[in-house]
């Protein structure tokens, strides 16, 4: 490392190590460039189909008494419509852009996990395929992209659409809720050195917390849709009013991640607006302290309105109230945003382009999607326009506006960045008017319907209701905007084609991601810089050649590893070097045996589910297998004179606080399960006199003296390996523990009487079973420590196997008390007269 | 207090901590509100909610009133200081109506 190579020699140097050979090697990619392009290019294809599904609906409504599409087919279209632009569109493309770009922007080399990216991405691949086959064998889902219950429920739909929605969608929420992990841990662990939070970009900020939400958000539907399936499959009655279960269930946990999950997708988009907007304004971001305030703000109220969705359904006006003043009060941080945005346009010096023109597109929709927001926040209104055509104006300029436009000025901005050339311009422009204007044709048009009475979802009209003109004239603006998106995608190409190349940097952006090659390479940079200034305000020309000439970290090849590095998360200070994983198959072999898992309960091939799950479960433990030293390594020289530990070294690094962010996510869904059996105990009907509890106490009473046992003793076993000591006793006994308290529990399942008779019975025995599982998974965790204790992996510094016990064995300790808690309240509860 | 002004030393704990104790209150009233209607609380109904109401303003209006910390992480705290003071404001708007809508119709 003394010589320093040529800029030409490193690069062929540092190729070698991370770049993906051609061929069906590809399958084994784990690059987040090259997953970030796949991710956002299924996301546009998914997006042509439900555009195409669109073009349906729009053609069945242009006239009254329409026989284009019967009304059997018009719901699995405007289902399907919905669910692959909200789960198959819009998630996974602001995933896929912030896979491509952190890692860019923050100085890194690749996301924390790559091979969980790949893992991701194949679930997303497998679960929409599920979703798009069912549509074309004619059993899509058709019960509305929110599959309310009673309609979703097994009686009301005996076939398997529902079942194609709950399971699919679920296999595709494995990619959003991998996504989220590594997405926190990297914004978090591993930025440039000197990027400390107060220096981070903006778009930085804005996928921290969205990540944050998404690990609150996506929980609470992954559990409902389980809780739905096992409804559907195994008759537990949680949404049947008859035998003490809710429909008002199902609609709690849905959009108790459905509302947040509108500002779940505006939220990258106002993050990619706020990297571009300063850059065409010619000067840095007005209120970047307001915006992070603003942020933080907006992330907390969207989880405080979720039942503004359901202002209809007979709620107090206490509660009424409640969501009533959250679901005004967000307009202000977002409205802080805007002024923002418009303040930095008005003091700089703008000039225009195709990015701005959107981004003008963005300003007109938004504003008018979050103005009729304000007005459906207040219930009086809300109960007026509920469930009719204002609503479905509303949804969309929120969505289009918060969203599609924001992404359409980002394509135009960061494409050359992806495809190395500049926009050519002649379709551009006309392809933003016929966007602009078909929407509006489209959408503004609908709040007029939905004003005169027409309901949303309905397949056909009367003519004599005065909707004709309306939606005829709102069929030929979806058609024209379909035009508009046909010259956006054809602009894409032929700038791919056609487009004059560069060198770097063609904005004079300010963020880091400009300092790479384009397109860039596989390895991003080829050194990492020291980043002395706010991140959004570099001069990316300037640092480029710099950093691809080896002067900034790492600015070298050694022994074949991928190396970036790990920092605090606050001060941004170097603290460890991380080697990532090479390229395997492991991620395509784990995501096909999932698929086995779910393709299983979807043909009720019960039989085969659980060896879909351990064969699932037996591939993520081979995924270590290749990781890990067997020796310390004390500090490794990093270039600039700086040397730092090894990440396996460094008691915080990134596997263990993505450890503890899953375990996070693990404990909303399960407060969530918890929640909703309190909320069957107090609001659902049925529940007196439904007798004691069955569970015996002494049952209980060792489970939890088991779990506990098994918790102390692995972090016993961690602290004793901390101070050097033997610990192979410790984690054999936490293992013995642990499955005794996974038997116990199990049997306690088995003194329950018959689930499927009561939801009294029917939620102990999910929970119980929750903790059983976490049980067994606490098991797993000390004899994997173990196993890597007795291969050597682990030292009294390597210590990430054992505090992983720890984590997961308290983890099970806590389950196991609160799920015997519950069903001894929910047992008591059903006693009481 | 010397522990939660440790724990508070976290820029980002600062930051979302407003916000943090507005979701537990805002769970609790929601929470408090039903059972009241589900196991009749009759007239205490009201007074419990309002000292939860009144019990959940004491932290966040001492986060509220936190200035900001002198670090290197100036515009960390700025914000922090920001968001709590909106955390705040959130709270007294949106569960006001304790104090005077109905609890049960």
């Amino acid at each position: 490392m003394s010589e320093r190579p040529s800029p030409i020699a490193l690069h062929k140097q540092l190729e070698a190590i991370w770049s993906t050979p051609p061929g069906l090697a590809r399958l084994s990619s784990v690059n987040h460039t090259i997953l970030g392009k796949r991710f956002m290019a299924l996301a546009l294809c998914f997006f042509g189909i439900g555009g195409l599904l669109s073009m349906l609906i729009r053609a069945q409504m242009a006239t009254p008494d329409s026989a284009f599409l019967g009304p059997d087919i018009y719901n699995q279209v405007f289902t399907m419509h919905g669910t692959v632009m909200m789960f198959l569109f819009a998630i996974p493309m602001f995933e896929g852009f912030a896979i491509y770009m952190l890692p860019k922007m923050l100085g890194a080399r690749d996301l924390a996990f790559p091979r969980l990216t790949a893992y991701g991405f194949w679930c997303y691949l497998f679960g929409g395929s599920i979703l798009i086959v069912a549509m074309l064998a004619g059993v899509a889902p058709n019960g509305g992209w929110f599959m309310y219950t009673p309609l979703s429920s097994k009686p009301y739909t005996p076939g398997i659409n529902a079942d194609v929605w709950l399971l699919g969608i679920t296999f595709v929420e494995i990619s959003a809720v991998t996504a989220a992990v590594e997405l926190f841990v990297t914004i978090l662990k591993m930025r440039a050195p000197g990027m400390a939070l107060s220096r981070m970009p903006l778009f930085a900020w804005y996928m921290l917390v969205t990540a944050g939400m998404m690990i609150i958000g996506f929980p609470p539907l992954i559990l409902g849709s389980i809780l739905l399936e096992l409804e559907r499959a195994f008759d537990l009655p949680f949404f049947d009013p008859t035998r003490g279960g809710d429909p008002l269930l199902w609609q709690h946990l849905f959009w108790l991640f459905g509302h947040p999950e509108v500002y779940i997708i505006f939220l990258p988009a106002a993050g990619a607006l706020s990297t571009i907007i300063p850059v065409f304004a010619q000067r840095p971001i007005l209120g970047y302290r307001a915006i992070i305030a603003a942020i933080v703000a907006m992330a907390f109220l969207s989880f405080g309105l979720w039942v503004h969705h359901m202002f209809t359904v007979g709620i107090p006006h206490l509660a009424l109230a409640f969501f009533s003043a959250a679901s005004a009060l967000v307009a202000i941080p977002t409205a802080v945003q805007i002024f923002a945005w418009i303040g930095t346009l008005a003091s700089g010096k703008p000039r225009w382009d195709i990015p701005m023109l959107y981004v003008a597109g963005f300003f007109i929709v938004f504003v008018i999607g979050g103005l009729t927001g304000v007005m459906l926040a207040m219930v009086p209104f809300n109960t007026q326009a509920h469930d009719s055509y204002f609503v479905v104006a509303h949804l969309h300029y929120v969505l289009v506006g918060g969203f599609v436009f924001p992404m359409l000025a980002a394509i135009y901005y960061w494409l050359p960045h992806i495809s190395g050339r500049q926009s050519l311009y002649r379709l551009s422009i006309p392809a933003f008017w016929l966007i602009l204007i078909g929407f509006n044709l489209t959408f503004f048009l609908m709040h007029l319907t939905g004003l005169m009475g027409m309901p949303r979802r309905i397949s056909t009209y009367p003519s004599n209701w005065g909707w004709d003109w309306l939606n005829l004239l709102s069929s030929v603006g979806g058609f024209v905007l379909t035009m508009g998106f046909a010259l956006v995608l054809a602009d894409m190409v032929l700038q791919f084609r056609f487009g004059a190349r560069f060198r770097r940097d063609p904005w004079r952006a300010g963020t880091l991601e400009w300092a790479t090659a384009t397109p860039p390479p596989s390895y991003n940079l080829a050194s990492i810089p020291h980043i002395e200034a706010r991140a959004d305000q570099l001069q990316p020309a300037l640092i480029g050649p710099t950093l691809a000439g080896g002067q900034g970290y790492l600015g070298f090849a050694r022994a074949g590893e991928q190396e970036t590095l790990g920092v605090n998360m606050v001060t941004g200070a170097v603290e460890h070097l991380i080697t990532l994983p090479r390229r395997s198959y492991l991620p395509l072999s784990t995501a096909l045996a999932t698929a086995s898992f779910f393709l299983a309960l979807l043909f009720r091939l019960y039989w085969l589910a659980p060896i879909g799950a351990l064969v699932t479960l037996g591939l993520f433990l081979v995924w270590p297998v290749s990781l890990g030293e067997k020796r310390d390594k004390g500090p490794i020289d990093i270039g600039r004179g700086v040397s730092v530990p090894p990440d396996a070294e460094a008691a915080d690094n990134v596997t263990v606080l993505a450890n503890r962010t899953a375990l996070a996510m693990n404990a909303t869904l399960f407060a969530s399960l918890l929640f909703g059996g309190l909320f069957l105990l107090v609001v659902a009907p049925n529940w007196q006199d439904t007798g004691a509890a069955q569970v015996p106490l002494w049952a209980a009473a060792l489970a939890i003296l088991a779990a506990m046992s098994g918790a102390a003793l692995a972090a016993r076993a961690r602290q004793g390996n901390a101070r050097g000591g033997t610990t192979h006793l410790d984690l054999i006994l936490a293992v013995l523990a642990q499955l005794a308290a996974m038997a116990t529990t199990i049997a306690a399942v088995l003194w329950l009487d018959d689930p499927t008779g009561h939801a009294r019975e029917a939620v102990p025995f999910v929970v119980l079973g929750y903790a059983g599982l976490h049980c067994g998974l606490g098991a797993v965790m000390s004899a994997h420590a173990f196993w890597r204790l007795t291969r050597g992996y682990i030292s009294a510094r390597r210590q990430t196997e054992m505090v992983l016990a720890a984590l997961w064995n308290g983890y099970a300790a806590g389950a196991v008390i609160l799920a015997f808690g519950l069903t001894g309240i929910l047992a008591m509860g059903g006693a009481m007269p | 207090m010397t522990a939660m002004t440790a724990i508070l030393s976290h820029p980002l704990v600062r930051l979302i901590a407003g916000f943090v104790v507005w979701s537990v209150a805002f769970v609790v009233l929601y929470a408090a509100q039903a059972l009241g209607c589900a196991y009749g609380w009759g007239d205490w109904h009201r007074p419990i909610l309002w000292l939860l109401f009144l019990l959940a303003l004491v932290p966040m209006a001492w986060l509220a009133l936190l200035g900001p910390r002198h670090d290197h992480q100036h515009a960390l705290n700025m914000a922090a200081v920001w968001t709590n003071r909106a955390a705040l404001l959130a709270a007294v708007l949106i569960f006001l109506p304790v104090t005077f809508a109905s609890l049960c119709q």
